[in-house]
């Protein structure tokens, strides 16, 4: 009896000890996965887009009739033709005097709706425009660098119809400081103090080390056919106070400035076709004001306003600290197209997110790809109105796509 | 009647395991087998060797294995002194870490196995009352883990990574108060303990009850139950089953 209960003691430790070989850890294996996943490919990309041209409304009671070049008679011309440290101009329009200091060049517009057609180089020059008279620039195989401020200035407030010729290549570049007039706003590489509407089927390359891209204190349209390539390791690449509409093209922004938005409109943004790709690198700007800390952090695309996206094809990415794929402060509303927004900066100072939206979301079309490294793929302050219909609702910690 | 003593010794083992809360049921169970042999080098001088190994997760889950040297010394015949070495080969368990939200995940660092050296040294008093000893036994135990490069997975990154364990060594000191019955004609000897680990603050808490049984005063065997109660910490209250085995010569 004893040998018997002895025996068994041993062989009941001995079973236990040997069934003892399981892991006691928690099945983390599908978790992980879902962590590990990496981001879709955001790059600059300036392969061609097949689109169709815009149709120019021809309804002079739309609020758009303006923005159409096509809807204006340029009779008069004036060419600039920029030579090293000289600038030519051939064509007199009365009421339009053009006044050249080099390679520097100022134009007073006080006639109707005139075209002026610039081309050539210098590294040291620069075109401003005064009046309040709607104009159309051609750039038409021109580069100019301004060491001293913008390299385009218009300080009318009318439109400026901005067309790249067809085929054409053409940089403006800004320089690092800015020499400032007094009473007069210098705030990008390409600035306008009027809406800004590009069209023609040229490329036009913005390089900004000083201050922005391209900005507009009025409103920026861009049109089907032209490409547009802003480089900036200043302040923010497209810039526009009172809305930013694409209705085509190509457009390739990369942002390195502590901040920077790669896309910043400060009015109502629409998005209706075109590619836009949009980077930031820059990490968090911290400045004290009076003993208050404000905490800029970088966005591909920021706006302040209601985002509408009804086409086209919006990438956009960020690397640095904090920073946010799409920043949008009021509501998004998406009908179609599609939006890669992706985040994969570092979440030290502020969290990085791919989209960002204070206000409501609502998506009832398209395509829409969020990811965020290290935080939330989306976050909507309002209300997130998904539309029934989807093909794909897939969310993840670190991804989420709807698609229909 | 010594069938009897047994009967009611093993009647009182089930009573006891009964009266655990349920609650207390809920949590981990393990086992601990020991093996030791041992030789008295004279009435006062004794050493020995013992291996153990130890499991968890409803004695699932390896825990332990550990296997030292020990040797004691009576002072007196109530004082006894011992030193002893372990190394421990140790399956600590995983951790998992939340960001401040408390939701979503940080780090998770997956169990691994470790060393660790452990010395000890020890007085015990023991008193007898009629046929119950009483003995109070205070150890101070000294554990040092050396540093050693394991996984974790970063759940911000995305990424696995290298983390470093570094190495630390810890002071404890565990306080024992036993009771054990000589009960005559009886090769069974119930004991029963407790014992509190405490550092800065009380750590964990012991209840021991079991048996001892001699046979020929060269085996010895016991078991035991062991409830543990932690009083700080990651690693949950845990039912342990003992058994042990002492060779002497």
């Amino acid at each position: 009896m004893k040998k018997i209960l002895r025996y068994s003691l041993l062989l009941t430790a001995f079973t236990l000890v040997m069934t003892s070989c399981e892991k006691d850890d928690t099945d983390m294996a599908d978790i992980i996965a879902q962590y590990q996943i990496e981001p879709v490919s955001i790059e600059l990309d300036n392969s061609q887009l097949n689109e169709t041209a815009d149709v120019p409304v021809t309804d002079e009671n739309d609020s758009t009739y303006n923005d159409y070049v096509e809807n204006t008679t340029w009779s008069k011309v004036i060419n600039i033709y920029f030579q090293g440290g000289t600038a030519e101009v051939n064509g007199s329009v009365p009421g339009v005097m053009v006044q050249t200091s080099g390679a520097h060049v100022t134009v007073i517009n006080m006639s109707g709706p005139v075209k002026f057609v610039v081309n050539g180089a210098t590294t040291d020059g620069s075109l401003k425009f005064y009046g309040d008279k709607r104009f159309q620039l051609m750039l038409n195989e021109v580069s100019i660098a301004n060491p001293g401020g913008a390299a385009i200035n218009n300080q009318g407030s009318k439109s400026m119809y901005v067309v790249v010729a067809d085929g054409t290549v053409n940089n403006l570049q800004d320089g690092s400081e800015y020499t400032m007039v007094d009473e007069e706003d210098q705030k990008a590489a390409l600035f306008s103090e009027g809406q800004i509407i590009f069209s023609g089927k040229g490329v036009l390359s913005v390089t900004a080390v000083g201050r922005g891209g391209i900005r507009s204190d009025d409103y920026i349209r861009v049109r089907p056919g032209v490409k547009i390539n802003v480089n900036s390791s200043a302040l923010d690449g497209l810039r526009a106070n009172d809305g930013i509409i694409i209705d085509g093209g190509v457009i390739n922004i990369e942002v390195t400035g502590a901040g920077a938005k790669g896309v910043r409109s400060g009015g109502a943004m629409a998005v209706n076709g075109g590619r836009l790709v949009a980077i930031g690198h820059g990490d968090n700007r911290i400045t004290t004001t009076d003993g208050v800390v404000d905490t800029a952090t970088c966005a591909a695309c920021y706006c302040d306003s209601l985002l509408t996206v009804n086409g086209g094809d919006m990438r956009l990415k960020t690397t640095g600290d904090g920073g946010k794929g799409l920043n949008a402060k009021q509501d998004v509303v998406f009908k179609g197209g599609s939006l890669q927004a992706v985040a994969i900066g570092a979440k030290k100072v502020k969290k990085p997110k791919g989209v960002k939206i204070d206000g409501n979301f609502s998506i009832n079309g398209g395509y829409f790809y969020t990811y965020s490294r290290r935080s939330d793929p989306l976050d909507v302050s309002g209300v997130l109105n998904v539309a029934s219909g989807y093909k794909t609702y897939d969310s993840s910690p670190k991804v989420l796509t709807i698609a229909y | 009647m010594a069938r009897s003593k047994r009967k009611h010794l093993a009647a009182l083992l089930l009573i006891c395991i009964a009266l655990i809360p349920t609650s207390l049921r809920a949590d981990d169970a393990g086992l601990v087998v020991s093996a030791e042999a041992s030789h008295k080098f004279s009435k006062r001088l004794t050493a020995g060797f013992e291996t153990e190994f130890r499991s968890r997760n409803n004695f699932r889950t390896a825990e332990r294995v550990s296997l030292g040297p020990s040797i004691s010394y009576k002072v007196l015949p109530w004082l006894k002194a011992s030193v002893s070495y372990n190394m421990l080969i140790e399956n600590n368990r995983e951790d998992l870490s939340y960001q401040d939200d408390g939701v979503s995940y940080n780090n998770w660092r997956p169990s691994y196995w470790g060393l660790r050296h452990r010395f000890n040294v020890a007085l015990t008093a023991s008193y007898k009352i009629q046929r119950v000893e009483v003995s109070l036994r205070e150890r101070w135990q000294y554990t040092y883990r050396p540093s050693k490069t394991i996984d974790n997975f970063d759940f911000d990154e995305g990424v696995w990574e290298d983390h470093e364990v570094r190495g630390k060594g810890k002071n404890v000191l565990r306080s024992r108060l036993q009771l054990e019955w000589d009960i005559p004609k009886c090769k069974f000897d119930p004991y029963a303990s407790v014992e509190f680990h405490t550092t800065r603050e009380l750590e964990k808490t012991r209840f021991i009850v079991g048996v001892n049984h001699s046979i020929k005063k060269k085996h010895d065997f016991k078991l035991y139950y062991r409830y543990q109660l932690t009083g700080s910490g990651d690693d949950p209250n845990i039912h342990m089953l003992g058994m042990g085995y002492t060779y002497k010569f």
